[in-house]
């Protein structure tokens, strides 16, 4: 090897130091402007743009800043979405985490078989979940579907009245096609904080003579509260901008009675064109997200 | 533990029983796409197995085949869009470029950053990652109606390089955690020994870091891979004639029914790739989800 110097002097231009691989800015520019110019730039451009009032019979955009604003926070569909999706998060995610966290204990084994079960477990999470809403609207078939037909052996379900044309039934529909999709994802963060977990408090426990649900309860769940936390925040926020579902199952129906919030907003943008509106009523999607998402963090002190 | 044997076969049942439930709409997926369409559509019972298996459904979306005796009795099958509208070879095409090209661009873009992040202290640093996991987070119909305006002036709009830069925003924060959390486990000392040795910081990381890390690599790019195949939203609004497999199985669904045979026929067909290469990188699979967070 040649010493620095002889090496710098062989190019003809000497590049300023935040130019070279020794500085920074090289390493994260190819990154950093794509997420501006495609992410933060296009955040921006919505709040430009929620500050138009479109008249949607001549098409004109006037400025009128408060506008959508306020018409966001007296729109009944508003309220109600915002009511769906919580209900809908609320009731996915306790699903998710309890199903998540009894099937990690129950496949925690280094048995035979265990490893098999483990892999197969995976398999929902890579079908796209545009085909899975798919799949279980072909089972949902009031006249074909599997799990109808099931339903209705089972005197849960009259042929008269199909899963998804009930508002409540058609928002359980929905839920559970998001949790047999997303309970894998819990079950396999689950497994990992099991594994992760130290022996010696356990067999410390069993001298003493504590049962599985002291140890479950005291030692368990107290130690994996942190992946817990983490687990819940990822999911949840996935949750809250559910869309992909909602669109291919229900398409917010029957009436509104599954729309939620990113739903309503896709709606505005493809059926009224109101595209200012559309941006701000995804805009306050954004700003509950980070609000509810922070408030998460800072209560239990989730750390990336 | 020692279990007793009741306990145990008690245990296989019931392991197997749930992941037997949670593989099973799979598997009715798949008996459905091999299933002929008077199998499909029984309004009296429910056909498992009782069929003539028939590979009509794939022969149709996956090879592009025309619909079987469309020309004779066209009226009397479902459906009555054109015989090519079942097509999916287009779709397929579409995704594996969209796919493969986006899952390049991320890993390239955030493999630097991510060495970046993970080697060099400044001022701000803690503030970046911060940004970065916060665009994770963006719900993506925050962005999606100015993206429309502005990949409609730049000309991106319903284009390959368009959908590719889409899937690209969307998994290069997921990517630079993940790689920076593999990079991370690599000592510094590697680095500084190297540099002893005169190497700069670019050959630093292309000759000693990249090779380190491969295992991080496959799984990011795996990841990536799997994200942008699965992706519904972004590929809805931001093309019309291109259409990834996702968008296109829902046009499937037509006013006058759905065409089940074939909607299972492409399903299957585009989970079947994202399955194995998901199975290969399975070890990292956790560390990928939480974005480094949790590390297995």
């Amino acid at each position: 090897m040649r010493d620095p110097d002889s090496r710098a002097g062989n190019k003809l231009i000497r590049l300023p130091r935040w130019l070279t691989s020794e500085h920074p800015f090289p390493w994260l520019f190819p990154a950093s402007a794509m997420l501006i110019v495609f992410g933060l730039y296009p955040v921006l451009y919505s709040l430009w743009l929620s500050m138009f009032k479109r008249n949607p019979a001549t098409r004109i955009e006037t400025f009128r800043p408060s506008w959508n604003w306020s018409k966001v926070f007296a729109d009944d569909r508003v309220i109600d979405a915002v009511s769906v999706t919580l209900t809908y998060t609320f009731i996915a995610l306790t699903i998710q985490l309890v199903l998540g966290l009894g099937i990690a204990l129950l496949l925690d084994s280094d048995r035979k078989g265990f490893g098999l079960l483990r892999s197969l477990m995976i398999l929902p999470l890579v079908v796209p979940p545009a085909v899975t809403g798919m799949m279980f609207l072909l089972m949902y078939d009031g006249s074909f579907g599997v799990i109808s037909h099931m339903l209705y052996g089972l005197g849960l379900l009259s042929p008269s009245t199909p899963i998804l044309a009930g508002g409540t039934s058609a928002l359980w529909g929905v839920i559970i096609a998001d949790v047999w999709q997303w309970t894998p994802f819990m079950v396999l963060i689950m497994l990992a904080g099991l594994r992760a977990l130290p022996k010696d408090p356990f067999e410390a426990a069993a001298i003493d003579g504590a049962t599985d649900m002291q140890a479950f309860f005291r030692l368990t769940l107290p130690m994996m509260s942190k992946i817990i936390a983490l687990a819940v925040l990822i999911r949840g926020i996935d949750l809250f901008r559910i869309y992909d579902y909602i669109k291919v199952m229900t398409d917010s129906g029957p009436g509104t009675a599954t729309e939620t919030l990113t739903a309503y907003a896709g709606t505005i943008y493809f059926k009224n064109a109101d595209f200012p509106y559309a941006s701000t009523v995804a805009l306050f999607t954004l700003i509950l997200v980070v609000i509810i998402a922070n408030l998460f963090i800072k209560i239990f002190k989730v750390r990336f | 533990m020692h279990d007793s044997t009741l306990k145990l076969t008690l245990r296989y049942l019931v392991s197997i029983l749930i992941v037997g439930i949670f593989v099973f709409p799979i598997a009715w997926w798949g008996l459905t796409s091999v299933k002929p369409i008077s199998a499909v559509f029984d309004k009296d019972r429910i056909v498992v197995f009782d069929f003539e298996p028939t590979l009509e459904n794939y022969r149709v979306t996956v090879l592009g085949y025309s619909k079987r005796g469309s020309k004779e009795d066209g009226k009397t099958l479902m459906g009555t869009s054109g015989n090519n509208s079942y097509d999916g070879r287009s779709s397929i095409v579409s995704s594996v470029i969209v796919a493969v090209g986006s899952t390049l661009i991320t890993t390239i873009f955030a493999l630097l950053a991510s060495y970046g992040l993970s080697r060099m202290r400044f001022w701000g640093s803690q503030g970046y990652l911060n940004w970065i996991l916060s665009q994770r987070f963006l719900p993506p119909v925050a962005i999606i109606v100015p993206l429309v305006f502005i990949f409609h002036d730049m000309g991106l709009r319903d284009t390959h390089a368009g959908l590719i830069i889409a899937h690209t925003l969307i998994n290069i924060p997921i990517a630079v955690l993940l790689l920076k959390s593999f990079m991370d486990d690599i000592p510094i000392d590697i680095d500084q020994a190297a540099m002893i040795d005169g190497a700069t910081r670019f050959q630093c990381f292309w000759m000693v870091i990249l090779p380190m890390v491969k295992g991080g690599l496959a799984a990011t790019a795996v990841l990536c891979f799997v994200f942008s195949w699965t992706e519904f939203l972004l590929s809805l609004f931001l093309t019309s004639s291109i259409r990834t497999i996702p968008v296109k199985i829902t046009t499937y669904v037509t006013s006058t029914g759905s065409e089940w045979g074939y909607i299972s026929a492409l399903g299957t067909s585009a989970i079947l790739p994202s399955f194995i290469f998901i199975l290969l990188v399975q070890r990292h699979l956790v560390r990928g989800l939480t974005m480094g967070a949790i590390k297995d």
